[in-house]
């Protein structure tokens, strides 16, 4: 009965919005809590407390948040393209939702297991500029079109490496598909034979969402707000989204493509596999947090040079070196078959 | 009822055609370049339905994330007048409609002598093995047959770098380069100095300036003097 | 188990570019010179594994060895090598003296010598973009000087061009013809009833496209302004190899999947041939600089070669593969006289600064005056043979009005280049030149040489130009 009806347009139809749903609100909810989350961790840091006026704990802030970014006017700059300023935010975060598409969440479950995921979500992350791009060009503003040409060609910069990052994961699992690569860490995490890559990709991931000790295009140091500088109310409020859940993204990815994704470490399988992979999400989320409250920002040159003249030959270095030893000992995915 | 591919396929071709005219139509030339992203994205998803995933993903990744943004910088950068480029269109339209309606033409000529060769068949591409998809069948032949052609595209992508370097890197005089090992080299002793500071003096009356002059600390004493002397 | 080792001279040119490159990036000092040495060094290594390769087909039918191949390799190698040798000086007193213009002249090189053994539509593609990019590059190498940057760009745009008629022929022709493998064109190039319309405009673009690397009228347009402008070295280089590479894959592609079809390119080709001899001659009539005059008479040289492709015979190969080799000495050697003009540290150009020349400097006057009797025609200089070989081969399949203009035209060409003669020895004295670096002076004396002693060698060039045609006709 069930696979009939999941079998004609309408049900199919239905079954994929269900499924849709049932990935997008839990991410959006784990985005909302990050930044409460975030708030709290940097007070830790800072030895304050955080919000706690809120809710019990300040735990309704985000909601507050949210509720206050509704309430305010959409300012919309003389001489912008208002069609493009208005669109530039929903495409940040529509990307930033689709990307989930693909990501598994315990064995075989996505939204699309297609083959070719992690080149799809390295295509949706690529795509992220064009919000960027697009907001500071459509906000007739110098300074917000100088800190969205900052954040592209950043982000163009660090993508570069996470590609070459990502090679190196498809060599040792031999499949462009999630689930496969998740499947083939059964044994042992990607982050130990791969650790300088994890490390890189760690780094990169910073630098991809534009995040400390990366975000000189919107730092305090630098160019105020960078790229979104003119936005107000709930176009600001849909940036703010993407980029948290960017960081989402970002933190999945790494955990899946490193540590194993829904696989259970230790033999806890008894745990489900969601568990652990919102577990190891909420380990990088903290990352990012703790990230912040260490390091100083890094100036436009250094990053650069991070980019370009150190991780890119590390990475690309990498991809021989494992390409060779899987080569020589004989242990490329598919060849004892 | 037409079947689901079957709508998404005119769905994907009508936009398709529809932005790729826009491309050309116009008239600011941001819109332009984001018509053809639109028009890449739905010529993936054509690729999509044709069951070739990863050219798909590649079109995405390479043109729509690589090229298209470099169109956007370099549209938004420059400040092209597009009325004042468009002022040779009347002159040139009747020469440049001419040549089309030639080329069309031909290419009318072409599609009516269509006949394909009787050995054609056997040479043409063949569909994916059954056992492995589009992207391991690609990789497959792209390493192994078409191997020398995939490197001489690697040269060509490499000539390609190395030009835009020699055409455009040139050596600055003056530039102050950051060097790491020297940052990391330095000693406190070089850059840091313990003074004993009485209570409520200012730095003018201490005499201490800022970069302290390296040499002759003997200096010191005099200008000491000769600061308090002004207050 | 893949056959590797066909393409090792390739293998071996690239990879050793590959190191240059890298060596002049790390050494950080001023190491042009030095990196020409070691590309110098890398083509005579190329050049002794080019001469031991055996016939072969590799790569999946991609990639083929034979004697053709390799008689236009060497001299893809020879020309460049010689090129290569005038860049020297030149550079380094233009101050453009960089380790990446020999390393970009290396993989064009590689570029030209994939065409050379191009045995499909896309290794033949493949190469030519190799060629052409390194090509741009150079064009624009002297990046300060407005000239320099505008052929630059001149050529990419109107080049970039040329390669899109290209490819959308290469697709006609696959998609007509299924295969774009040399080797079985010639089965699926005719149907049930002939040759198909779609098929034959594929021909057509795909010459169209090698004809504009040959400057071949009416694809020439290009030609003038950017080897006026590219810095002299390099208009030299474009005139040598990066003629002889597209000429011998269009011989290829002509005579070899596409020979038995020739009555549909036939007319194609002569055509072209006509027009780029009287353009060749008459339009450089009024030239009075020096690099626009070698463009025009290039054009012309070209018109001549393609003579020899017209009746699509093996003697007409034989006598096309000897012109190329003859018109790359003479180039070679007349782009080193006009690298030697040099006035007060600056290079000069115009006609009307040979002025004298015999008077101030009589061994350039007369090695000068040697390349320009050559390029006339006039016996028994090298250039003679090249003229005599294409035009007999003409008269041999009954291509009367080819041979007839072509001498036509010979005479007509006499004349300017007997001018510049005139210019040398009858005007009155202009100030004399800079003294020439012993560079210069070897290439002009090596051109020199072979110019005037090929009639002597003639036996064993011949011999190999032959056994190179016989190779298309199988």
């Amino acid at each position: 009965m069930h696979d009939f009806f999941f079998n004609t347009l309408v049900g199919h139809v239905l079954l994929v919005m269900g499924e849709t749903l049932a990935v997008l609100v839990p991410v959006l909810m784990l985005m909302a809590y990050s930044t409460y989350f975030e708030r709290k961790a940097l007070g830790a840091f800072q030895l304050r407390r955080g919000p706690n006026r809120v809710g019990p704990f300040g735990l309704t802030q985000p909601f507050a948040d949210a509720v206050k970014l509704l309430f305010k006017e959409t300012i919309i700059p003389a001489g912008a393209n208002r069609l493009l300023f208005l669109m530039a935010p929903a495409i940040t975060f529509v990307l930033a939702c689709m990307a989930w598409a693909v990501i598994p969440t315990f064995d075989g479950g996505a939204v699309a297991d297609i083959n070719v995921g992690i080149l799809y979500l390295f295509a949706i992350s690529s795509l992220g500029v064009y919000g960027i791009v697009v907001a500071g060009w459509a906000s007739n503003s110098k300074y917000a079109f100088l800190g969205a040409l900052r954040s592209a060609a950043q982000m163009i910069s660090y993508e570069v490496s996470i590609g070459f990052v990502l090679v190196c994961v498809i060599l040792c699992a031999g499949s462009l598909n999630l689930n496969d690569i998740v499947r083939a860490q059964k044994n042992l995490w990607y982050c130990v034979p791969l650790f300088p890559m994890f490390v890189v990709f760690l780094v990169s991931m910073l630098a991809e969402t534009n995040r400390a000790p990366f975000d000189l295009p919107e730092g305090e140091s630098e160019i105020v707000a960078g790229f979104f500088v003119e936005y107000s109310s709930m176009a600001f409020g849909l940036f703010f989204l993407g980029e948290y859940t960017n960081m989402l993204l970002m933190s999945a990815l790494a955990s899946i493509l490193f540590l194993g994704g829904w696989q259970a470490p230790f033999g806890l399988s008894f745990i489900p596999g969601v568990v652990w992979l919102l577990l190891k999400i909420c380990m990088f989320m903290f990352f990012y947090f703790w990230v912040r409250a260490t390091f100083p920002r890094y100036r436009y040159d250094q990053l650069m040079r991070l980019g370009w003249k150190v991780f890119l030959p590390l990475s690309l270095g990498w991809v021989v070196v494992t390409a060779g030893f899987l080569e020589v000992f004989h242990m490329l995915p598919g060849e004892s078959m | 009822m037409i079947s689901a591919s079957a709508f998404f396929f005119y769905l994907f071709s009508a936009i398709l055609l529809a932005s790729a005219a826009a491309v050309v139509t116009s008239r600011n030339p941001v819109h332009a370049v984001l018509f053809l992203i639109l028009a890449f994205f739905n010529a993936a998803g054509l690729f999509l339905l044709a069951g070739a995933e990863f050219l798909a993903m590649i079109l995405l990744i390479v043109y729509v994330g690589a090229v298209a943004v470099l169109f956007l910088f370099v549209v938004m950068m420059l400040d092209v007048d597009f009325v004042q480029l468009r002022e040779g269109v009347q002159k040139y339209a009747p020469v440049g409609a001419a040549v089309g309606a030639v080329l069309f033409g031909e290419l009318w000529a072409v599609v009516l002598g269509w006949q394909v060769s009787p050995g054609a068949d056997s040479l043409q591409g063949s569909p994916t093995p059954a056992n492995m998809d589009n992207t391991h069948a690609l990789g497959q032949v792209l390493y192994t047959d078409y191997v020398y052609l995939f490197q001489v595209s690697s040269l060509i992508l490499l000539v390609a770098m190395i030009g835009a370097i020699v055409l455009t890197h040139r050596r600055r005089e003056g530039t102050r380069r950051q060097n790491i090992t020297m940052q990391q080299t330095r000693s406190v002793r070089d850059t840091l100095e313990t003074l004993q500071v009485r209570m409520g003096a200012g730095v003018q009356e201490l005499g201490i300036l800022r970069p302290r002059p390296r040499a002759e600390p003997a200096e010191e004493e005099p200008r000491h003097e000769h600061a308090a002397g002004d207050h | 188990m893949m056959n590797w080792a066909a393409a090792s001279p390739e293998i071996f040119l690239a990879v050793a570019g590959m190191a240059i490159l890298l060596f002049g990036v790390l050494l950080k000092k001023e190491n042009a010179a030095l990196c020409t040495m070691l590309v110098l060094g890398a083509f005579a290594a190329t050049f002794v594994m080019v001469m031991q390769t055996v016939p072969q087909t590799a790569y999946s039918s991609l990639f083929v060895t034979d004697a053709f191949a390799s008689y236009a390799k060497l001299l893809i190698l020879a020309g460049g090598a010689l090129t290569m040798v005038l860049s020297l000086d030149y550079n380094e007193r233009q101050g453009i003296g960089r380790f990446e213009f020999p390393v970009l002249m290396l993989f064009s090189t590689v570029g030209m010598m994939t065409m050379a053994s191009a045995a499909n539509l896309m290794t033949l593609y493949m190469g030519l973009e190799l060629m052409s990019l390194s090509i741009y590059v150079l064009a624009a190498f002297a990046r300060e000087e407005l000239r320099s940057a505008e052929a630059g760009l001149k050529y990419f745009v109107l080049s970039a061009l040329a390669s899109g008629l290209l490819l959308y022929g290469i697709s006609l022709t696959y998609g007509f013809a299924g295969t774009m493998d040399f080797a079985k064109l010639p089965d699926a190039v005719t149907g049930v009833d002939g040759v198909s319309t779609g098929l034959m405009v594929g021909i057509a673009f795909v010459i169209a496209g090698l004809a504009f690397k040959l400057s071949a009228v009416p694809f020439h347009m290009w030609t003038p302004d950017v080897y006026e402008g590219a810095p002299t070295p390099v208009t030299a280089f474009m005139s040598t190899a990066p003629k002889v590479a597209p000429f011998v894959v269009l011989l290829r592609v002509l005579i070899g999947p596409f020979g038995h079809v020739s009555v549909q390119w036939q007319p194609i080709i002569e055509v072209v041939s006509i027009a780029s001899m009287l353009l060749g001659s008459f339009a450089a009539i009024g030239q009075t600089n020096i690099k626009r005059l070698m463009a025009y008479s290039s054009i012309g040289h070209m018109g001549y070669a393609l003579v020899g492709l017209a009746p699509g015979t093996e003697s007409g190969v034989r006598g096309v593969l000897i012109y190329l080799l003859t018109y790359v000495a003479m180039s070679a050697g007349a782009f080193a006289c006009v690298i030697a003009m040099r006035r007060q540290g600056k290079s000069v150009e115009r006609i009307s600064d040979l002025a004298g020349l015999a008077k101030t400097d009589l061994p350039l006057a007369s090695l000068l005056t040697l390349f320009m009797f050559s390029m006339a025609g006039v016996p028994p200089f090298a250039g003679f043979f090249g003229k005599l070989y294409v035009f007999l081969a003409a008269v041999q399949s009954g291509l009367w009005l080819l041979a007839i203009v072509g001498i036509l035209t010979s005479v007509v060409a006499c004349y300017y280049y007997i001018r510049i003669i005139k210019v040398m020895f009858f005007d009155a004295p202009a100030p004399a030149f800079d003294t020439r670096s012993a560079s210069v002076s070897f290439v002009a004396i090596a051109s020199g040489m072979f110019t005037l002693l090929f009639v002597l060698a003639l036996g064993p060039f011949t011999g190999a130009a032959e056994a190179a045609a016989r190779v298309l006709f199988g």
